[in-house]
């Protein structure tokens, strides 16, 4: 074999087993699914590929109100995650010396515990008996019948708390990579600490923000866990919908036109949300 | 040529997998299979063999485990026990794609209700029973489980324990006596209240409540009673659409009111004694979960002698006080009688004939009927 034909096959072999793994579990699956999206039929006659481009729009008609919610949900607890996670991984990158490492391993440590079982937790700390809903009730933040559990609020608590790790950790990475004498510098030209933050820290810290946000974000659109366990059906997201048409009604199609049709929404949001946020600071920060 | 190549490659390996995925298109359904299957059953022998390791699925808390013990004890080998059924529909679209594919589901009994039997009997998901190690069960089985609709000769199916749906609550909550299907739409409780998400259960109910028995229901007033149940969901009335998991939140307090089994309030009482459960006095639905052998199952001898020990009186009597539904199984109350009085009489475990006459099982739907009622109420518990 000539040196050339060599160098031409290289790259195939270094990326052969990815590009199979991708082939195998995702293409495969995507397209398979893309195909059952368009079918018609019922469980008893089965269903048989007919193009049936009406499933989408079905689809969208029918449960707009779960994918508004989903998005809503989703965009809510991303916000919160990043106001909770940004001082707390500023705190690990910056203050917490020796401490660093202890508070990494606290932000790892529930995914120890499965996630049905620390939505499950949350349930008990909600309940309507528990310790937090009768301070609130006490504080006059809810009335005397009021209640967390099965609310859009409980259902955002968890959401929130289920992905805090994913904003947390890209974060920490993220401000823990920023040379201390970037901010100096800012200080030696006569930076107020505030000012330092906000032109210094904040744009370095944005590829961060960046990737914290979408690993949030995707999944908590996904989300069916902690809308089955902590809401009701007027809190059920689009994941909710996707998992009984697949498990209890046996509809595929729609299932399969449901989820693509979430994946589209969410291609779009990041495509959107990189072009406003991300595209010109990112390279700004990279420079 | 070379900087193509990313571009050339993704294009075919692209096209290649757009034609092989299309080209299997369509997913097969269950009718063809069950027509095949509506042939006579033939006489099965299944070979005393040693047990070996097996697996029994069933609902949470339908069991006192002391009998798996024993039973491991008396026959040998180890049942590997799951309580991995949650709800029939869930289960069936975990497992129906190996069915229909025709592989094993890793498990040799299921107990699934009545509903769900008929699609499993129907498609032949199940393995015929040989009669021959089932002694007990054709000596002991109550008269009037002997024959049902989809299994006339009980050639699929065993009973495991019948059951009443009804409604639990606690008095100290709700402030009064509850007596009525009308009171799980009383809007003092709005809030307080779960519904069960299978339709068979609660349309079934509703209609009770609408002066309709619901073993006769048309579709169109199943429909209409699911659209009473939408428009109480609609104003917040109920809290959630549960299977069994309700019991957490009834037996906590969060809520009051709960569409609920016979047996699992039973259960509940030992730790919240102040729970109740009631036969609605408009009637009350009568569910049976019986145990199949899902076809392919690999030790079909050790799921016979598991049915066949569980219809043995004593077996039988110590299940049914620990799990409080109703015994399949004759001679257990004389069997209980003697060691718990109490449970002997207590009309949730043994009712009386006159309750029993307003137990109603559930209607014989269409396949087409069924699917329109479950998309009906998949509708009002928001998925």
């Amino acid at each position: 074999m000539s040196l050339h034909r060599r160098r031409q096959l290289l790259p195939w072999l270094f990326i052969g087993p990815g590009l199979l793994w991708l082939l195998i579990f995702f293409l495969y699956p995507l397209l398979n699914q893309a195909s059952v999206s368009l079918m018609t039929g019922n469980p008893e006659q089965g269903y048989d590929l007919t193009w049936a481009f009406s499933n989408y729009w079905d689809a969208i008609s029918e449960y707009k109100e779960q994918f508004g919610r989903s998005i809503v949900y989703a965009a809510i607890s991303t916000i919160l995650c990043l106001i909770i996670a940004f001082p707390l991984a500023y705190y690990a990158a910056f203050h917490a010396g020796r401490f660093k490492n202890l508070i990494l391993l606290l932000i790892i440590l529930p995914f120890f515990m499965s996630y049905v079982l620390r939505t499950v937790a949350w349930q008990l700390i909600l309940s309507d008996d528990g310790t937090v809903v009768s301070f609130f009730r006490s504080i006059g933040v809810l009335g005397d019948d009021g209640r967390l559990l099965a609310s859009s609020t409980a259902v955002i608590a968890g959401i929130t708390y289920n992905f805090l790790p994913f904003m947390a950790l890209p974060l920490y990475v993220a401000l823990e990579k920023i040379d201390p004498r970037l901010l100096e510098a800012a200080t030696d030209l006569y930076a107020s600490r505030a000012t330092a933050f906000r032109k210094v820290t904040v744009p370095l810290a944005l590829p961060g923000i960046f990737a914290g946000s979408l690993l949030t974000f995707i999944p908590a659109c996904g989300d069916f866990i902690n809308a089955a366990l902590l809401g009701t059906p007027q809190q059920y997201m689009i994941g909710n919908v996707i998992q009984s048409k697949f498990l209890n009604i046996l509809d595929y199609p729609q299932a399969a036109a449901l989820s693509f049709t979430l994946m589209l929404f969410i291609l779009i949001g990041i495509f959107l949300y990189a072009r406003v946020l991300g595209a010109r600071n990112l390279t700004q920060a990279a420079v | 040529m070379a900087e193509q190549t990313r571009r050339r490659f993704l294009g075919r390996t692209g096209s290649l997998a757009l034609a092989y995925a299309l080209a299997g298109c369509g997913i097969e359904g269950t009718l063809e299979k069950a027509q095949k299957a509506a042939t006579p059953i033939p006489e099965v022998t299944h070979k005393k063999v040693p047990l070996g390791n097996w697996t029994f699925s069933n609902w949470p808390l339908y069991i006192d485990k002391q009998v798996i013990k024993d039973f491991d004890k008396q026959f040998g080998g180890h049942v590997k026990y799951v309580e991995d059924i949650n709800d029939n529909d869930e289960f069936y679209g975990k497992v129906r794609q190996q069915l229909q594919a025709g592989e094993s589901i890793g498990r040799d009994i299921v107990t699934l209700t009545d509903y769900m039997c008929v699609k499993w009997v129907r498609n032949r998901y199940v393995e015929p029973l040989d009669k021959k190690n089932l002694p007990n069960v054709v000596n002991n089985l109550v008269d009037n489980l002997k024959s049902v609709p989809y299994d006339k000769e009980r050639e699929f199916t065993v009973p495991w324990q019948s059951g009443a749906v009804g409604i639990g609550y606690n008095p100290k909550k709700t402030g009064r006596e509850l007596n009525s299907v009308d009171d799980l739409f009383d809007p003092a409780f709005k809030g307080r209240v779960t519904m069960l998400n299978e339709a068979y259960d609660s349309a079934g109910l509703t209609l009770l409540s609408m002066g309709v028995n619901p073993t006769e229901a048309s579709i169109d007033q199943i429909l209409a009673a699911i659209e009473k149940i939408q428009k109480a969901a609609d104003a917040g009335q109920f809290r959630r659409f549960t299977g069994n998991d309700y019991s957490t939140d009834l037996a906590k307090g969060n809520i009051w009111v709960a569409h609920a089994y016979s047996g699992d309030i039973v259960q509940l009482q030992s730790d919240n004694p102040d729970l109740k459960f009631i036969y609605p006095d408009e009637g009350a639905m009568l569910f049976t979960d019986n145990m199949m052998i899902p076809a392919k199952a690999e030790h079909m001898y050790a799921a016979e002698t598991m049915m066949n020990y569980v219809y043995e009186p004593e077996v039988a009597a110590t299940l049914a006080i620990y799990v409080n539904y109703l015994s399949p199984v004759k001679g257990v109350q004389e069997v209980v009688e003697k060691s718990d009085p109490e449970i002997a009489n207590n009309p949730l475990i043994f009712p009386s004939d006159e309750i029993r006459a307003k137990l109603h099982p559930y209607p014989a739907l269409s396949e087409t009927d069924e699917r329109t009622m479950k998309e009906a109420m998949a509708k009002v518990t928001g998925a």
